[in-house]
């Protein structure tokens, strides 16, 4: 159908158009036009990929000079999900016979996803087949290979720098698949090809990493136009993923991995210092003249900047001591030493900012911060003039670099900490030094910086206002879109107290409690006795699961359980896990039914949906709060205070919510599906907790926000009952008209939306005969 | 027969619905309409569905699986579930027979795991009801085992000549089932021997009983209280639309006759259902129905034959079944404006409160809602084009 959305024609691939998604649109639309960030909230399985793309690639027709949309999401599944979803828009596109002046989309992924060389694909984990790629694919292994012929290359690679880069990629949607069939059907690379073309093509879709981790965005992403516009899908965690992208952890085992590697660099150095001197010398004068080329490259805007190589290293020249590259191993051998020294005589937790960090450097080993703000730049350089294709044997030190480039940059926003042990382990001696980025917003703000527009969504962003504090950018418009149901297909809960009238909480006084364990456990055999195939309980920690679980089963609760549903419990190991998961998913579709034991924060509660069956009903026993006594975060915590002036309790509060939204959120995912939705903690009930809830669930929460297990039961029969009722032709038709528009009624200006006006449609059959 | 006018139970004996709220007033603020006509349109709801001119399959072979676990011990139906289900399935069973004559019906039970025939196929509605009554004493323990009770109900009717029609139909109040093996091959080799499952959940929606319907072309539904779960069940006595794969077949059938000589009285012999009975012995006595074939007596049709294997029935058996496929047409809803002063069938004066009528689209004679509902449930035959004869043969016509 077509709609008019303020003035721009969308083709949206379907026949119907929910009005939430118009709404997300129209909203859209203007801060497209005003070129601004948006943060937008609407539930997922809304269809909220399909609105994006269509309005985009209708606004891009309209305005040809808009970049490109690069579209982020977080998993490799949902990134081909997109990209289904862009491949039947333009299949639209064909069909209306409108048509698009080459059309690109492509979808990146990483080598191991992507590579279809015969043996480097099957070599297993992603960091081999790069760096098996990289044998082949390096260029002085290609020069090499002009010089003699038993040097192994790839093909692939081969024919597309020679033949593949000539000629532009047909127009039309790549899909991962599609790209790998395209490559194998030219003898293309598939990965090179993508990247190549990601320069002309009009919409990317790929992973977060690629955009805010600073190695791969330096690599992949730099070049993207000023003009594009950024999507950051499932984006209610983006700030963890930027202070991750820039934390450092280094133990003992980083530090004597280092110590190798430069072993290994001071022995290839000496070898090319008696065959090739010339290379090194090149080298030195290179460094010398400074990164200027990059410095008028950030300057003229073609690349983006980049938080680990700061504005002052391209300023100026490398420092002189180390220039040379005896030198600067050296240098590092120092400056990893001091490190080892540093963990090997920890006793206490200690805690540092940067700037104490870098004056005991400069005190105890000589070591100056402005050489160690190059530290980064200069491996790389040291690198690629040593010819070294085996990169992977160097991450530690590349970790090192980058921790040593960091904190010779940034004076705050990082903490370093270094702990004597393990938190879990206190008795086992494993020094760590943690150098963790406190503000979400260094490594993001190159992007709000240089992109037109970024827009930030999810299903679950509520509340709102805290992402523009914490990101640090200036936001257009803040919407959350509920979510219209032609059913009450969720039905959210907070389950205050036991049928004992005690009330349940996770509080860390009130969690060892008898009474609140079992009644949480009763709760659980109630549900289990009432609700079929697949029920997911959270819970706040694995420790806390693992104790509450064992008292379960200590006073009989568990067995009682079994009786009903079949238990699987996810652990920290990642191969148990999705063992686990795989025969849940089993137990619920062969009718025995299953509960699955899950934690908040964990892989489960992140990655994985419980569509219909897998998920009837979520629990969320506790509110999932952060582990506070981690000194990581007690470190960001006063960081936000001073910085951000947002009060430790808030930002908890919004934390751990966010996290029981997305938990309890798995369980629908398209609005075909309906579930129970149960917050089993008293504190839910009080309004800061409950008004930080996303719209759409607090909608649907109306009166129950303080029940008791027999109401939670007797609710769920009634709700079960309700929507297992056939869901038929005719309610979908009646449904339709009042929820759904169609075209029909658009034109008509019988539907008229309060917020958008009434809607004017142009409507044309496929075969191009307007229809009045 | 579904009796439309029986009265609900008591009000407050049904869950808690929100009446008021499906109600609006309509453009003078009267409520009345807008009550009558929620009313009108349940009932009217089922007939609708009914499509005549599609092959059926008459001979039906129905195994009803009967949940017997610990679930159904559950007290949201009244008085147990096990109960109520016992005494819908009681008027069940009667229903089937009645509208079906020449279909036969076996029961399973699912308890502890473990699946018991408590039936045998057989086209006689008293042993059924009788062995559905026993059940009232059963103890509920365990759970059941959906893919045991259907692999035993599998290997019953595989051996069914291949006109017939095979169904299942499993009532199951438990929300889990406990399996010996992979119940997906179960699945699919009913699929494949054109069983057809229906399953009625009496709790929520299970996903492997909605395959299980989907995948052999059945119905799944779940009952929100007796009253719709009677409604359910009953949905279950029209026969189905024949399987694909059913063959058509010309069926050898035996019309018994009484073997009445003029003058004497008739021997006193032993009927041949009764003979080897222990419960209720059999009796010395005249009368009866007599094999063409091999001249055993029955005292009851329709029956399969015990020595010579022919299907037993009689005349009036055949032709009740034929309104399946001879249903007569739907009326069309019109709204009443004085086309005639009283229903054709019934006499009744339309009044005010009559807003829809209804009409035969072939003899275009208009019906009030009750005789609309009569003919199509009980009488089978528009009394419009019944009374006349080139309307009757229209209607005839137009359904083959």
């Amino acid at each position: 159908m077509r709609v008019n959305v303020k003035g721009l024609e969308v083709l949206f691939p379907y026949d119907y158009i929910y009005p939430e998604q118009y709404r997300y649109m129209v909203e859209l639309k203007l801060n497209l036009d005003a070129s601004q960030h948006c943060l937008l909230e609407m539930p997922s399985g809304t269809g909220k990929t399909a609105t994006i793309l269509s309005l985009f690639v209708a606004y891009q027709r309209a305005n040809p000079n808009t970049g490109k949309l690069i579209y982020c999401s977080r998993t490799v599944p949902e990134i081909e999900k997109a990209l289904a979803e862009l491949k039947k828009l333009l299949a639209y596109y064909d069909k209306e016979n409108e048509k698009l002046v080459s059309f690109l989309g492509i979808g990146l992924s990483s080598r191991r996803k992507l590579c279809i060389h015969p043996e480097v694909s099957v070599s297993g984990d992603g960091a081999t087949v790069d760096s098996n790629c990289r044998k082949l694919t390096a260029s002085w292994v290609r020069a090499a290979a002009e010089k003699s012929s038993h040097v192994p290359l790839c093909n692939f690679y081969e024919d597309f720098e020679r033949i593949g880069k000539q000629s532009p990629m047909p127009s039309g949607v790549y899909t991962l698949e599609d790209i790998k069939n395209f490559g194998r059907d030219h003898g293309y690379c598939p990965y090179f090809l993508a990247r190549y073309n990601m320069a002309f093509a009009n919409v990317i879709i790929y992973s977060y990493h690629y955009l805010l981790d600073p190695k791969i965005s330096e690599l992949v992403s730099k070049e993207l136009a000023k003009e594009s516009v950024v999507v950051f899908d499932e984006a209610h965690n983006i700030d963890n993923v930027c202070i991750e992208s820039l934390s450092v952890d280094i133990s003992k085992k980083t530090l004597e991995n280092s110590l190798r590697s430069l072993s290994k660099l001071t022995e290839k150095l000496s070898r090319i210092k008696s065959q090739d001197a010339d290379r090194l010398r090149n080298e030195y004068m290179r460094l010398l003249e400074g990164l200027k080329e990059a410095n008028i490259n950030r300057a003229t805007d073609i690349h983006m900047a980049n938080p680990v190589l700061p504005d002052q290293v391209l300023e100026e020249a490398v420092p002189g001591n180390i220039r040379q590259a005896e030198h600067f191993i050296a240098f590092l051998r120092r400056f990893v030493e001091y490190l080892k020294t540093k963990l090997d005589a920890v006793e206490r937790i200690e805690s540092h900012n940067p700037k104490s960090f870098l004056l005991y450097l400069r005190t105890e080993v000589y070591i100056e911060r402005k050489p160690l703000r190059f530290c980064s730049e200069r491996l790389g350089s040291l690198l690629r003039t040593l010819e070294l294709a085996n990169l992977d044997d160097f991450t530690s030190l590349g970790l090192v670099t980058m921790f040593a480039t960091l904190v010779g940059t940034y004076d705050s926003g990082f903490s370093l900490i270094i702990e004597p042990y393990d938190d879990r382990t206190p008795t086992i001696r494993n020094p760590i030094l943690h150098f963790s980025c406190m503000d979400a917003s260094i490594a993001i703000k190159p992007i709000f910086d240089r992109f037109r527009s970024v827009v930030v969504t999810s299903g679950t962003l509520s509340p709102l206002s805290m992402y523009p504090k914490i990101l640090k950018f200036k936001c257009g418009s803040m919407r959350s879109f509920p979510m219209t149901l032609s059913r009450q297909s969720i039905l959210p809960m907070i389950v205050t107290k036991g049928d004992d009238q005690l009330a349940v909480s996770s509080k860390f006084d009130e969690r060892a409690d008898i009474g609140v364990i079992r009644n949480y456990g009763l709760l659980l055999i109630e549900l289990c006795k009432v609700v079929p195939d697949g029920i997911v309980c959270f819970f706040v920690s694995y420790y806390y699961m693992e104790s509450i679980v064992a008292s379960w089963s200590e006073h009989g609760l568990l067995q009682q359980i079994l009786r009903y549903k079949l238990v699987f419990i996810e652990t920290q190991d990642r191969a148990e896990t999705s063992l686990a998961l795989e025969n849940y998913q089993l137990a619920c579709k062969n009718g025995r039914g299953a509960v699955l034991f899950s934690v908040a924060r964990g892989k489960v509660s992140e990655g994985v949906d419980f569509h219909h069956e897998c998920g009837r009903a979520v629990i969320m026993f506790g509110i999932p709060y952060v582990y506070t006594e981690n000194r990581i975060l007690r470190a960001r915590l006063d960081y936000l205070r001073h910085e951000f002036f947002i009060e430790e309790n808030d930002f908890l509060t919004f934390d751990a919510m966010r996290h029981a939204a997305q938990c309890v959120g798995r369980v629908l995912r398209s609005k075909t599906d309906y579930g129970i939705m149960i917050f089993a903690d008293k504190r839910y009930s009080r309004m800061d907790k409950r008004e930080k809830l996303p719209l759409w669930m607090q909608e649907h929460l109306k009166r129950n926000t303080n029940l008791a297990t027999q109401d939670v039961v007797n609710a769920s029969k009634v709700f079960l009952r309700d929507m297992a009722q056939p869901f038929t032709l005719v309610a979908k038709k009646t449904c339709q008209k009042s929820l759904a528009w169609d075209c029909d009624s658009i034109r008509r200006g019988s539907v008229a939306d309060p917020e958008c006006g009434a809607l004017a449609v142009t409507r044309q059959s496929s075969r191009g005969r307007s229809i009045s | 027969m579904v009796d439309e006018e029986e009265q609900k139970e008591y009000r407050w004996e049904t869950g808690y619905e929100k009446t008021w709220e499906a109600i609006k007033e309509d453009d003078d603020g009267f409520l009345e309409a807008s009550v009558a006509d929620i009313i009108q349109r349940a009932k009217r709801k089922r007939q609708a569905q009914k499509q005549g001119n599609s092959k059926l399959g008459m001979m039906r072979h129905l195994y009803v699986i009967l949940d017997c676990s610990d679930s159904m011990s559950s007290q949201d139906l009244k008085p147990t579930r096990l109960l109520c289900t016992v005494k819908i399935m009681e008027n069940f069973i009667e229903e089937f027979f009645d509208q079906n004559p020449i279909s036969q019906m076996g029961i399973i039970i699912m308890h502890n795991k473990r699946a018991e025939k408590i039936s045998d196929l057989a086209g006689n509605a008293r042993k059924h009801i009788k062995a559905i009554n026993n059940l009232k004493q059963t103890s509920l323990i365990g759970e059941p085992s959906l893919q045991n009770s259907l692999e035993m109900a599998l290997r019953a009717l595989k051996l069914l000549p291949s006109h017939a029609s095979r169904e299942i139909l499993v009532v199951m109040g438990s929300l889990t089932t406990c399996d010996p093996g992979d119940i997906n091959t179960t699945i699919l080799n009913l699929k494949s021997e054109g069983v057809r499952c229906s399953v009625i959940g009496l709790a929520a929606e299970v996903h492997v009983c909605r395959r299980l319907a989907n995948e052999t072309g059945g119905l799944y539904n779940v009952i929100l209280d007796d009253c719709h779960f009677k409604d359910l069940l009953y949905q279950q006595v029209d026969p189905p639309p024949a399987a694909l794969t059913l063959e058509s077949n010309l069926i050898k059938m035996g019309f018994p006759h009484q073997m009445s000589v003029e003058g004497t009285e008739e021997p006193l012999t032993m009927c041949m259902c009764h003979v080897d009975s222990t419960d209720e012995g059999s009796k010395l006595n005249t009368g009866g129905y007599y094999c063409p074939q091999c001249y055993s007596k029955y005292c009851e049709l329709p029956v399969e034959c015990r020595a010579c294997g022919l299907t037993l029935v009689s005349a009036p058996h055949l032709a009740r079944s034929y309104h399946h496929l001879f249903p007569a047409a739907n009326y069309d809803e019109i709204t009443y404006e004085n086309q005639t002063v009283i229903c054709f069938a019934c006499q009744k004066n339309f009044s005010e409160t009559d807003k829809q009528v209804y009409r035969c689209p072939n003899c275009t004679k208009i019906f009030c809602i009750n005789c609309d509902i009569f003919v199509h449930d009980i009488l089978h035959t528009c009394p419009g084009c019944a009374t006349n004869l080139s309307t009757f043969q229209i209607a005839h016509n137009t359904t083959q």
